[in-house]
């Protein structure tokens, strides 16, 4: 029997139309500005100013604390400003301007095809190798990826969870580089696991993506057969269902563990890994790339088949020059969204720039995404039978509402992982999240000034 | 017949000074120490229990009231304003210092005509819901967002959307200054500000931090930051910091030389006397207010 | 394209809406409402029609002038009501007695309470029970009017099966046949009259998701087991299990009334328990009260345990084993 997690979930149609267009890469445009914040965490502090010229791949934004990350230059020219531009929120953030010329990377970039599957063993050095190289997760927290990769002390990794699920509709950038570039994720996920203490791997794939898995299995079994530090590697198949790929779900999903309330992965031995962070991995290991580069996908139902697409964009291209290229915004989009429909963002400012965990430009029809008149709750408990996390929205948004913060506490209001099942699944259209988000962030708020008493 | 109704009342009359005993014993038993003052104090409260002291309810600032007694500088109750609390005073038997009176002033005046919408909300109509979402559906990302979460927070009515304008009202008359509205605006556009002579105020209607051209390009009547109000201001009551103009009401002296200097008419005058139509006699003049009401 | 919609999270919605979950409830209640029509003909027609139409009407009235909410017509609510209380009743009874259930159903039972999603109770039952106490001659005149076909039905006219138990005791009802019971020929309320089509329409609303299957079969389960027990130690004086299950209200209640999402328990546990107590009640009426049938009863007061069963049935929860 296929593996799935135990508790909710949803069956959202997968709409993965743009599976088989393949990966191109996007042009770089004249002027690229690159946002301090492309991870979870404190925002980078710059390091350049304007005037100064800059390579690809050179770094011009330093971590401002332990969870934070290193940001790189995605292209070569001129500093022209660093200041605050909006980004797709509309918020000020700073960024750094560059005029692009020429394409000129930085010394010591391997940027050939070759596979390196030698891997090195000094940990310290790979776990080094990854920080100064910025990467991050980017399964959509973009948590800075070698603060996972260090299990406090006390902590032991158990299993190494590869995050191919993608579940969330449309998307389809990570099953593009599980096709495209599958041995490379399986070198990083050797790497990963040599760096979490030899502990097994599994991929974890979603059953709707076939070839992904037939792909998967045979990297991991060439590998496995030529070189060394592959074993302990394997694909796993899972149930197709909404969220797969949430971290806590993949887990339960995986391992058969679920992690406690407000605890962390590691403290059931698990560490998750997305599938595009392990290329990231590689890259920046194998090949000292820094992640400057992801895949993104432009999709969504009232595009034709020939405008929907798969890019490597680099870091700090304009949207609207990403969404021109590939065509235009199309007619009947009411919505743009960066991510997955379910837990993507929408985009209020088309000007704003990709970032390091950009995976889409979603276009949704008006029919498809505005929602309808709120009604009365007729108490059908849908929205309990599809939380994840077993939590009842029903009650939740009633005491939020009420601003009923030690019931919101008692019923587990911090555990929410806002995937957005309830909302979905909600037939008398309440903005169950929306009330459920925000008293989320003031119960966490009030648990954690506790724990600071 | 009449042994019936001799039984009836013989029984109920027993049970019920029975239970009059019980009812005595267990509250004599079970009384709770509590200065008596506390109840006196909070006679003389609103009883609005609206919070705006800062206390969980009147008669927590009853309590609030008694314990700091006799230095009640950390006590206002902004509902009764000056007259309770020297009611307050005259109970715990001490002095108290008269506070300005307060009123809460929106500084936003982002209109749908001044600050176009550049694109749709399509979620949960709430203020903080869309505050933590994205800047807001105007190029503006610090003005009103709209979604009357201070008028949902106001327990006196005294505050109302105006449909014309998408931004908030308030109704002098009604406003106790209790502070709520400006707890629940995410943005912090409203602030409380002395009420002043005869009703008169002058304020920055903008709080909007970015540099005068984003500013100006999102907002018609956002401040600029140029500074040019500082500059005129005869009491140095005008400071402009982040791009933005703030006025010091304990400074201002409401000479108006800000307002006319203000090049986006950020700058605001209300319930000054009208002077052009022959002035209105006496009395609180007609409220002119610039763009509210 | 003129201006970008912005919203928070997800940006994907459920086909499923109140509307059509109460649409999908009017489909599965049409098999049992077609057999009805067909063996009871012109006067069952009457019922159903009056119900349908007052519920609908009082609810329009009510929501508009009364309690001046936005109108809940239009997401089929009252029309479920509507068939169910026609359902409950039997097929000869007048329509001004049908108009004043419809009264107190919508009225009384609903509207009182703060309309959709806010009662206590079954609205339907409650203006069963109500007619139950107040018309009793009505209610439990089982005479059976001519129906669209199958003149041959009166075999059982003038009482219903768990009527003659209750009279006669076990050996009253020896003569009956239990796959005429499973077809159509259960004596009774217009909707008991066909167990299998009340069975369809559970079939269909379990396929269609519109209600989880806990309480209804904890509802069986409890009536099979109980009386199962009482059979067994004493056949001559108790009715068997598959009597019990087939006879009276019992399957139109499980299936259609005890799963009313609004008056039902949240959780699946809660709803094991709320049908186990429907179920115990139901029998012990049965067995030893003074009705013959206590389904209407057992879940009314099941109804009022919910909000007990609520607080003290949660999910599981992740991580909090």
């Amino acid at each position: 029997m296929m593996k799935t997690f135990s508790i909710g979930g949803i069956h959202p149609s997968d709409s993965k139309i743009s599976k088989d267009c393949k990966i191109e890469v996007l042009p770089v445009p004249s002027k690229v500005f690159i946002s301090v914040a492309q991870h979870l965490g404190a925002p980078a502090t710059p390091i350049v100013k304007a005037g100064d010229q800059v390579k690809v791949g050179q770094v011009i934004a330093e971590p401002a604390g332990f969870i934070s990350a290193y940001v790189h230059s995605s292209v070569s020219g001129t500093v022209k400003s660093v200041g605050p531009r909006k980004d797709l929120a509309g918020n000020n953030m700073t960024h750094i301007e560059i005029d692009v010329e020429g394409d000129e990377w930085v010394e010591g970039v391997d940027l050939t095809d070759t596979l390196v599957t030698a891997i090195p063993e000094d940990n310290k050095a790979i776990l080094e190798k990854i920080k100064m190289c910025g990467v991050v997760g980017l399964g959509g927290a973009t948590f800075p990826a070698h603060v996972k990769l260090c299990p406090p002390p006390g902590k032991k990794a158990d299993c190494l969870i590869l995050n191919g699920a993608e579940c969330e509709p449309y998307l389809t950038s990570d099953y593009r580089i599980m096709l495209e570039r599958s041995k490379e994720i399986v070198v990083g996920a050797a790497i990963m696991k040599q760096v979490l203490g030899g502990c097994p791997a599994v991929i974890g794939i979603e059953e709707n993506k076939p070839e992904a898995i037939k792909a998967m299995t045979a990297a991991v079994a060439e590998l496995q057969a030529s070189a060394k530090g592959y074993e302990g590697i394997s694909v796993m198949t899972l149930k197709k269902k909404y969220p797969q790929g949430g971290e806590k779900q993949l887990i339960d999903a995986v391992m058969g563990r679920q992690v406690k309330s407000m605890g962390l992965p590691i403290d059931v031995g698990a560490v998750v890994q997305n599938v595009a962070t392990s290329l990231a991995v590689y890259e920046a290991v194998q090949k000292n790339i820094p992640l400057i580069t992801n895949v993104m996908t432009i999709t969504g139902d009232c595009l034709p088949m020939e405008k929907q697409h798969n890019y490597k964009f680099r870091i700090g291209m304009p949207l609207s020059y990403i969404a021109e290229y590939a065509g235009g915004i199309p007619e009947a989009a009411a919505k743009v969204i960066s991510g997955g429909p379910m837990m993507g963002k929408a985009i209020a400012n088309m000007d704003a720039t990709t970032v390091k965990g950009s995976s889409s430009l979603l276009y949704l029809t008006a029919e498809q995404t505005v929602r309808g008149v709120e009604s009365a709750c007729i108490r059908c408990g849908k929205c309990a039978e599809a939380c994840p996390m077993g939590l009842e929205p029903f009650l939740l948004q009633k005491y939020a509402r009420n601003g009923m913060m030690d019931e919101l506490e008692e019923n587990a209001v911090q555990d929410c992982i806002e995937c957005g099942c309830c909302l979905y699944s909600c037939p008398a259209n309440i903005p169950l999240l929306d009330i459920i988000r925000l008293a989320k962030g003031d119960v966490i708020k009030i648990i954690r000034g506790r724990g600071q008493r | 017949m009449t042994q019936t109704i001799i039984w009836t009342i013989a029984i109920l009359t027993i049970l019920g000074a029975a239970l009059a005993v019980v009812l005595y014993v267990v509250a004599e038993k079970f009384k709770v120490e509590e200065d008596p003052r506390i109840d006196e104090v909070e006679k003389v409260l609103p009883g609005a229990n609206c919070g705006g002291c800062g206390q969980a309810g009147c008669r927590a600032f009853a309590q609030h009231c008694v314990e700091s007694s006799p230095n009640l500088d950390s006590c206002f109750c902004p509902v009764g304003g000056n007259e309770g609390m020297q009611k307050v005073a005259a109970v715990l038997g001490v002095e108290v210092a008269a506070k300005e009176p307060q009123v809460a002033v929106v500084r936003c005046n982002g209109t749908c005509e001044n600050r176009p919408r550049i694109n749709e909300y399509g979620g949960y109509q709430s203020c903080r819901v869309k505050a933590t979402l994205y800047s807001g559906d105007t190029g503006c990302s610090f003005g009103c967002l709209g979604c009357g979460d201070c008028v949902a927070a106001c327990q006196f009515g005294a505050i109302s959307m105006d449909p014309a304008t998408g931004l908030p009202v308030v109704d002098e008359e009604k406003c106790t200054a209790c502070g709520a509205c400006v707890k629940a605006c995410p943005k912090a556009i409203i602030e409380l500000r002395n009420k002043g002579r005869r009703n008169m105020r002058v304020f920055v209607s903008c709080v909007n931090k970015d540099k005068g051209g984003v500013a100006r390009k999102a907002c018609k009547a956002a401040c600029i930051g140029c500074g040019k109000c500082a500059k005129v201001c005869p009491f140095d009551a005008i400071t402009v910091e982040n791009n933005v103009a703030y006025i010091d009401f304990t400074k201002c002296k409401l000479c108006k030389k800000c307002v006319a200097e203000c090049p986006t008419g950020a700058i605001h005058a209300v319930n000054f006397p009208v002077i052009k139509p022959k002035p209105a006699a006496e009395a609180p003049a007609q409220p002119v207010e610039k763009k509210e009401e | 394209m003129d201006k970008l919609l912005v919203s928070p999270s997800p940006h994907l919605h459920t086909k499923t809406s109140t509307k059509s979950l109460m649409r999908d409830v009017v489909i599965a209640l049409l098999p049992a409402v077609v057999v009805s029509v067909l063996f009871y003909g012109w006067s069952e027609l009457l019922v159903l029609g009056v119900s349908v139409a007052s519920c609908v009407l009082l609810e329009y009235l009510i929501t508009r002038y009364m309690l001046k909410k936005p109108c809940t017509v239009g997401d089929y609510s009252a029309v479920v009501t509507g068939i169910l209380l026609a359902l409950n009743l039997p097929a000869t009874t007048p329509w001004w007695v049908v108009f004043i259930g419809a009264v107190v159903a919508i009225g009384v039972a609903k509207m009182t309470f703060g309309g959709l999603g806010q009662n206590l109770f079954n609205p339907a039952i409650v203006g069963r029970v109500f007619l139950l106490i107040s018309f009793p001659t009505y209610m439990t005149d089982w005479t059976r009017p001519q129906g669209f076909v199958g003149g041959g039905l009166d075999a059982l006219s003038g009482a219903t099966p768990l009527g003659l138990a209750k009279e006669g005791g076990v050996a009253a009802i020896e003569s009956l046949d239990y796959m005429d019971m499973l077809f159509y020929n259960i004596g009774g309320s217009a909707g008991e009259l066909s167990a299998l089509a009340l069975i369809a329409g559970f079939i269909y609303l379990l396929a269609r998701r519109v209600i989880r299957p806990y309480i209804t079969l904890s509802i069986l389960a409890t009536v099979a087991i109980f009386s199962g027990i009482f059979w067994a130690i004493n056949p001559a004086e108790y009715t068997d299990p598959a009597f019990n299950l087939l006879t009276g209200g019992l399957l139109l209640g499980s299936i259609f009334m005890a799963t009313d999402y609004v008056t039902s328990p949240m959780s699946n546990w809660g709803g094991v328990i709320f049908g186990v107590g429907i179920g115990i009640i139901t029998m012990l009426i049965r067995y030893f009260g003074a009705y013959p049938e206590g389904v209407s009863f057992a879940i009314l007061i099941m109804n009022s345990v919910v909000p007990l069963i609520n607080k003290v049935c949660h999910a599981k929860k992740y991580g909090r084993a």
